[in-house]
């Protein structure tokens, strides 16, 4: 294998690790593809070092000499479908050993995989908030209520995200919408309690994902990425919880 | 009757979880299951015991062993069915309070709330990775094994 082929099968191997990261991927499963796809390309020595925003790769072979890159990973989409098929790639590299054209192929495909469309997505917050309210003891007429703002959350949601404003200041935006939403709907009588029908909306926008797989990382030997994704899922949990207790402080309610 | 309730909302809490992540098909039903199966044995455990941590962390023991197997049937990383599962678990309404107290000064009811999501948090999580450890050592020892 020549140099500049190597160069191009590491290139792919990092631009899978980046996508599996982002789509919501233990950092050593992450390390782990890597390393296992450069090996069955007939490399000698792989050394992987990834946290949650960079991924860098040295390989090892005797044939194309030393070959090192690193890639820095922004955003996050939690897609586990993705991930689903990205492991199904990765797992199909290592025993059919595929060219260059092929792997791009297929990564083309996987980037451009189904999504759930914005009607299903405006349903589904509904459902979650509205099942959520009822689970921590609401009533029919919260479950309403609390539905009805998570769909208008979803709009919000999406509506911040296009101005481009980081994850905190969109959470804290949402949470204090919600929160005020909560009340009103109280006000005129469409729920009962202002803060069950919240809590629906609390579990909606709580970083579920980050936080367990935190704690996988950390436990299984990955301390640094851990405390990275530790840290960010409370403090975004903080901020949610915050945002709708400040409007009740300054409704001056509960 | 209350019950029943919760376990309900608790499975169709899972299930939209599982959509908003974006999974398909016949994983999104095994997902929503796993989230059934969580709070179920929550609700069992907390008919031998009055403790809600050790209930919350049996509940997370057996998700994840039901996480782990089925992954392993549909040969797709464990993420995929424990985050969808854990759901249920994560305790959303206590951290809400907790902010809620924070926020009015009442230190009391604020020390009691934040106490319960600390630990009913640290106690979910030493669950879930007690049972990946020990599972995954298991397995290799025994993967091991049939290949020799």
């Amino acid at each position: 294998m020549k140099r500049e082929e190597a160069e191009q099968y590491l290139f792919y191997a990092m631009t899978i690790g980046e996508m599996l990261l982002t789509s919501g991927a233990e950092v050593g499963r992450v390390e782990d593809t890597i390393r296992r796809i450069c090996m069955a390309y007939g490399a000698k020595r792989v050394d992987v070092f990834s946290i949650t925003s960079s991924i860098v790769t040295t390989m090892y072979g005797e044939e194309f000499g030393i070959c090192t890159q690193t890639r820095r990973v922004s955003g996050m989409s939690n897609d586990l479908n993705k991930l689903d098929e990205l492991n199904c790639l990765s797992r199909e590299i290592c025993t059919q050993k595929p060219s260059v054209e092929e792997i791009k192929k297929e990564l083309e495909r996987i980037e451009k995989g189904p999504q759930y469309s914005f009607g299903s997505q405006v349903f589904i917050y509904a459902l979650v908030s509205g099942s959520f309210s009822v689970f921590f003891g609401g009533d029919f007429r919260d479950m309403l209520a609390s539905a009805l703002i998570g769909a208008i959350l979803k709009f919000l949601e999406s509506f911040v995200k296009k101005g481009a404003a980081n994850t905190l200041l969109t959470a804290l935006i949402c949470s204090i919408a919600g929160g005020f939403l909560a009340n009103l709907a109280v006000r005129t009588g469409l729920g009962h309690h202002a803060d069950l029908i919240s809590i629906g909306n609390v579990m909606l926008l709580i970083p579920g994902i980050a936080f367990t797989n935190s704690l996988r990382d950390m436990f299984s030997g990955d301390t640094i990425t851990g405390l990275i994704r530790f840290m960010e899922s409370i403090l975004l949990a903080i901020i949610i919880a915050l945002g709708f207790a400040l409007v009740n402080l300054i409704l001056g309610v509960g | 009757m209350q019950e029943f309730i919760q376990l309900a909302a608790a499975t169709i809490g899972s299930f939209g979880f599982a959509a908003l992540f974006n999974i398909r098909g016949k994983k999104l039903i095994v997902a929503t299951l796993g989230g059934f199966f969580a709070w179920a044995v929550y609700l069992l455990a907390a008919g031998f015991s009055k403790n809600p941590y050790l209930c919350g962390f049996v509940s997370s023991v057996m998700l994840t062993l039901y996480a782990e197997c089925m992954a392993r049937v549909y040969k797709t990383p464990v993420t995929v069915f424990l985050v969808a599962a854990a759901i249920p678990l994560i305790p959303g309404a206590a951290l809400y309070r907790t902010m809620n107290c924070l926020m009015s000064q009442d230190w009391m009811e604020m020390r009691k709330e934040s106490t319960y999501a600390l630990l009913f948090a640290a106690s979910m999580s030493a669950g879930i990775t007690l049972t990946t450890l020990i599972f995954r050592a298991v397995w290799k020892r025994l993967y091991n094994q049939r290949r020799m």
